[in-house]
Order: structure tokens, then sequence, then C-alpha cells
């Protein structure tokens, strides 16, 4: 559950970008203390116990120390893929103190948020309905519902499957001319099959499991270079950004889509091209 | 006889050879079409955001963006003291005209207590506004508005007309009184979203609207230098080290390095898959065709066609196929982008007037010299075998078959 407000500032953590960050190193005090991200940390060579000087300008005016008490694994962020988390996360009254305009009393400071677990997480909307109802100028959402990010991954999605269709669109005019290149060659022996007495149904069915037989192996085939690939595209791709985001994923649900597509397609395409053939005369088939 | 002299005489052969199986033919020309459209347009993709957004940023005629931090507008702190800041930026030599920009954000009322979300642009400075002016006139006085046709349309005002509007600064305003501005004009905001009702207003009228809340603060401010960005930027800095000065294209660089990153990434496995999958089915598609004439290449040997000439038959039959679907697949890939783009652009904060697919001639190239390189690439395998093809043992073949 999330709430934006700008009441009074609550002790939760939060997260800083923030401009010219210098280090020292000095013994374990009585310093305030922070937690950093590994990128900032790989960065700027700290490590646990360093004490950093933050400044929220560049100049490095009002700086104030604080301990590194530890090192985090920022959550991937694909909207921020390339740029290294340079992150800090402070106690709140910290980062108030660090960030307040000189013109603004102590404990006035507005927040982006307030995140709330509940009891029965359950109850969300009631809640969200509840707090909306009581504090006017409070927008509370549940927290599947105040996440921005979903919208980019929609369209993503939709970019992907529009591109899927596409390339499923090229394969089946490949497969379609490579099933009646195949057909072709076998036109003497559906034939003869044909002149001994085997009705036109009967050598279609044998060659639709033919062709079902053909697109499994093919859609095995395929799964299993998928499977195969998943791990070393996405051990490039975190090498590459240096992140822990997962760019593929084959899940049982995307596996069962390709083989439910693949098969019937690889079928379809075998008895479309096989159905031209078996129309003709045997006697012209068989070339005699 | 020449190389060249060789592939002039087997093209009608080629030709002849492709039009005596239209059915297996169109089929190969149909699928290099698909494959090539979506080569094209991920050729389009890999550069088009940039190219869009270069030429966005230099539609509006600034090429230095200062702002607090390194960020990009509106994702960082804002700029302070923005009155002092900006006359100091303005009377550099090396500047030509500044313009600060505050955004915030504003409910619109509408008649039946209705509001309509929109966003507020308040400008002040010496260089042009970041709007187009499409009726009426620009705004001079504070008080005075400009609105675009998203939020013309929305609210049924025009120039003349009153708007009420609640602004939401950022930081702790949701008590702020309602503003009444008038609205001297209709115009076009470059970097307005899709859909998005945009005002634009001096940056006194925004400040009003804000109330308390951050006066004298601006996002960014925009300047036009007086003939190179480098050095205006350079001189920026001189002066006030503390805050971050770009020109377009540093900020171009910032953008390609972050946001744009996956879009040249899908743009560089799909280009690649896409070739390769051209090139394994129109090598399969020609060596099948080529094993079922095998008997007829044999044919023509014995007849005294060169082995030169059987082998450039099938080159020119490949580079047939390539060609035909390559040629189809411009107006094909043309289609997709526009579809594609429509996609795309449902993306949150993507500006209206930014696409995804734009067309460059070095695009075109890149994609007729990888069909070409295809379309031979395709042809080794089924060349292979024509050259090495025994001439007497096939044709016995044929006769026992």
């Amino acid at each position: 559950m999330t709430f934006a407000t700008s009441t009074r500032a609550l002790l939760v953590s939060a997260i800083v970008f923030v401009a010219g960050a210098t280090v020292t190193r000095a013994q374990p005090s009585s310093l305030p203390s922070v937690v950093i991200s590994r990128h900032l940390a790989e960065a700027r060579q700290l490590s646990i116990g360093s004490t950093i000087r933050v400044s929220t300008d560049r100049a490095g005016r009002r700086t104030r120390e604080f301990t590194v008490v530890g090192i985090y694994e920022p959550t991937p962020n694909p909207s921020r893929l390339g740029s290294p988390d340079l992150e800090v996360r402070f106690h709140l009254p910290d980062l108030l103190d660090l960030t307040r305009d000189p013109a603004t009393l102590a404990g006035s400071e507005a927040i982006d948020g307030i995140n709330v677990a509940l009891m029965d997480p359950a109850d969300t909307q009631a809640f969200a309905r509840d707090v909306n109802a009581r504090l006017p100028g409070v927008d509370a959402r549940p927290a599947s519902a105040a996440s921005g990010s979903a919208g980019p991954f929609i369209v993503l999605r939709r970019f992907h499957l529009a591109i899927a269709a596409v390339t499923i669109g090229a394969a089946t005019v490949f497969l379609l001319a490579l099933t009646i290149m195949l057909v072709e060659e076998r036109r003497e022996t559906v034939g003869v099959l044909r002149l001994i007495g085997l009705p036109a149904r009967r050598i279609l069915l044998q060659v639709l499991l033919e062709g079902v037989m053909v697109a499994a192996a093919g859609a095995a085939f395929g799964l299993l270079l998928a499977l195969a690939s998943e791990r070393l595209i996405n051990r490039f791709f975190q090498w590459k950004y240096d992140t822990a985001l997962v760019f593929v994923r084959i899940t049982p649900d995307v596996a069962l889509t390709c083989v439910a597509i693949a098969i019937p397609l690889g079928a379809a395409a075998t008895v479309i091209a096989s159905w031209a053939l078996l129309r003709r005369n045997a006697l012209r088939l068989a070339r005699r | 006889m020449t190389a060249w002299a060789t592939l002039r005489r087997a093209l009608p052969m080629a030709w002849r050879s492709l039009i005596r199986q239209p059915a297996r033919a169109s089929l190969g020309i149909l699928g290099v079409a698909a494959v090539g459209a979506l080569l094209l347009d991920m050729l389009l993709l890999s550069e088009g955001l940039i190219v869009s957004m270069r030429d966005l940023l230099a539609r509006t005629g600034y090429d230095v963006r200062v702002t607090a931090t390194e960020d990009l507008p509106r994702n960082g702190p804002r700029l302070r003291d923005v009155q002092a800041t900006l006359s100091a930026i303005a009377r550099l030599p090396q500047v030509r005209g500044a313009l600060a920009v505050r955004f915030a954000d504003a409910a619109v009322a509408l008649p039946h207590d209705a509001t309509l979300d929109a966003s507020l642009e308040g400008v002040t400075g010496n260089a042009p506004h970041p709007w187009h002016v499409l009726r009426g006139r620009d705004v001079r006085e504070p008080g005075e508005a400009v609105i675009n046709e998203s939020i013309a349309t929305g609210s049924g005002a025009g120039p003349g007309a009153a708007l009420m509007l609640r602004a939401d600064c950022g930081v702790g305003t949701e008590a702020l009184p309602p503003a009444r501005l008038q609205i001297v004009g209709v115009a076009e905001f470059p970097f307005a979203l899709t859909n998005e009702n945009t005002i634009g207003a001096t940056l006194g009228t925004v400040m009003a609207a804000c109330g308390a809340d951050g006066a004298d603060q601006a996002d960014v401010i925009l300047v036009t230098s007086a003939d190179d960005a480098d050095a205006a930027v350079a001189a920026i800095k001189a002066v006030r080290s503390d805050l971050g000065a770009a020109t377009n294209e540093q900020v171009l660089g910032r953008i390609q390095r972050t946001g744009f990153t996956y879009f040249q990434q899908i743009s560089s496995v799909l280009t690649t898959i896409t070739v390769s999958f051209a090139l394994l089915l129109i090598a399969v598609l020609l060596t099948v065709s080529v094993n079922q004439r095998l008997g007829e290449i044999a044919a023509l040997r014995a007849l005294g066609f060169s082995r030169g000439r059987v082998v450039a038959d099938v080159l020119c039959e490949s580079a047939l196929i390539v060609a035909m679907g390559g040629v189809l697949s411009l107006p094909i890939g043309a289609a997709l982008a526009t579809v594609l783009d429509r996609i795309l652009k449902r993306m949150p904060g993507i500006p209206a007037e930014l696409h995804f697919f734009v067309f460059q001639p070095t695009a075109l190239t890149l994609h007729m010299a990888l069909l070409a390189a295809t379309a031979v690439l395709a042809a080794l395998y089924p060349m292979h075998i024509v050259a090495r093809l025994p001439i007497a043992a096939t044709l016995r073949d044929q006769v026992a078959e």
C-alpha cells in the first residue's frame, strides 16, 4: 500500500541521488549511518565502515558526513538500463536535514510517499478507501496500482507480440514454400498410392500425421534451442549492463504458446501443400 | 567471357526458372518481403529515436540546456535563485538568449465540477518561447496563457476565454487556491506528450499559481548560443560550476546511454535473427530447388553450358528472389513501421512528436547491403552442388529413374 502525501516526515528509508559524493576513509564513529548500492561501492571503492561526505549541490556546499553500514544490490530497473544505480539510502530524518531549504522549518518538509504493510493484505482496497475519505489531499492506492512502471511494460509486451506476429507470418510463408517443394518431390509416390486404391482422405491423414510429427520435433528443437540460449543471453546482457535484471525467461506459458502455434501451423502447411496435389488425377501424378 | 557478361546471360534463364514454378517463387519472394520488412524496421529503430530526438531538440532553437544536476529536466532537483542565474547566463557574450522554464501539474476546472489534468509551463527570459502559436497571440503579461489543441478541445475554451485551474507544484501544494488565467492563444508544444493537455504562461503566472512553493525556481534554462554551443557551455560552467550545462549532442549522448539502449539492443538482436532466418530459408529453398533440377542442369552442361554459366544461373535465381522480395519489403516495412511506432508511442512520457522509426538513407543502404549479402551467401551451397555436379553420372541416374 502506498500513499502520496505532504504530511510530516516519518521515519522510513528513502532514496536520493546525491550529486558530488566525495570519499574519505575513517574509523567507525557516531556519524549517521547509510547504506549504499553495489554500483556506488564499486565506482568509488567504498566498503562497510567507509565515511562518505555528501552534498546536494555540485559545488559541494553544505556537506555532511555519513558512515557506510551496508552495501545492497539495487532492484533492477529496466528504464535505467546502462546507467549504474549510484544510490545512497538514508534514514529519513538525516535525508531531510541534508536537503532542507534554509527557509523551511524542521518538521514541515514534504515527503513523496508512505509505504504501509497491512496486517491483512486482503484489506488494501478498503484501507485505501478509508484513508482517502479521512485524509483529504492524500492519495492512497494499493501498491499494485501505484506502480508507475506498468505502462512501459504493457507497451513493450504489445510491441514484442507485434514483432512475433510478423516473424510467424514470415516463417509460415517459408514453411509453405518448403512443404510445397517437398510434397512435389513425392508426387509420384502419392500417384502410385492413389493407383493402388488408397483414398485421398487416407493419404491426407497420413500427411497430416507426418506434418504433426515434424512440427512437434521442430517445436521441441526450438524450445531446446531457446532454453539453451536463455542462460547465454541473460549472462551476456547482465555482464554488459552490470545488472541482475533477467532479460529472457522461458516460462511454461511461453513454451506452451510456442508449441500451440508451431504444431498446428506446421501441420496446416503440410495439409495445404498436399491438398493441391491430391486433387490432381492419379495417373498424372504417377506420370503414366 | 567476363563474369558480368555471364551473369547478364544467366539472368533471363533464372527468370524463366522462377516463373516456371510460380507458387514456389511467389512464396519465396513473399517470405523475403516479410523478413526484409522486419529487417528494415529494425534498422530504422536502431537510430530512429535519436534521430527524432535530435530533430525535436534542433527544432526548438535552443542548443544548450542548463539544469541543477546532470539529470534530465523534471527528473532532478530544480534550479534555485533562477532570476539571478538567468541574468548571469544571459549576460554572457557566448549566449544569444536564455529562457527559464518551470513545469507544474494542474487541474483545470470544467463545468459540473469536472476537472481536466494538464501540464503547466511557465517561462521567462529573452529567448523565444518553447511553443508555436497557431491561433490568437502569444503571452505577454502575467495572468495570460496559451493552450494546446488538446485542452482547447477538452475544455471547449479558446482565445478570449478564462481558465480556472489549481496547480500542483510538487511539494505540498494540494491546498493552493485556484488561479484564473486569460487564454490569449492556441499553441503547439513540441515536447507535449500524446493527448497531453498543456498550458503555457509566464514564469510569474506559474509562480503565482504555485504560491510560496518553490518560488524563484525553474526546472531548466534553455539557451541559444551566439554561434558555438560548446563555447556557451564552457562559459556557463565557468560562471556557475554548480550547474549542469549540456549541448543538445551531450543531452542526446546521455539519453543514448540510458533510456534508448533497450531499443538499440533489440534492434541489433532482431537484425541478426532476421538476416540469419532469411539466409537459412533462402538457402534451403534454393538447395531443394536445385536438387529437384539436377537432371536438367546436367543436360544443360552436356549441351555445352559452362560450369560458370550454371553456377551464375543459381546465383541469379537467388538474387532475383531477394531483389523482388527486397523491393516488396519497402512498402510493407513502411506500413509495419507505422503500426509499431503507434504501439510504442503509447509508452508513458513519450512526446507526441517523437518517433521510434525514422527513415534514414543510411538505413536503406544497409538494408540493401544486408539483403545482397544474404542473396550471395544463401546461394553458396546450391552453387557448390551445381559446380561439382557429375554430368554423366547424373544423366545416367535420370535415365535409370
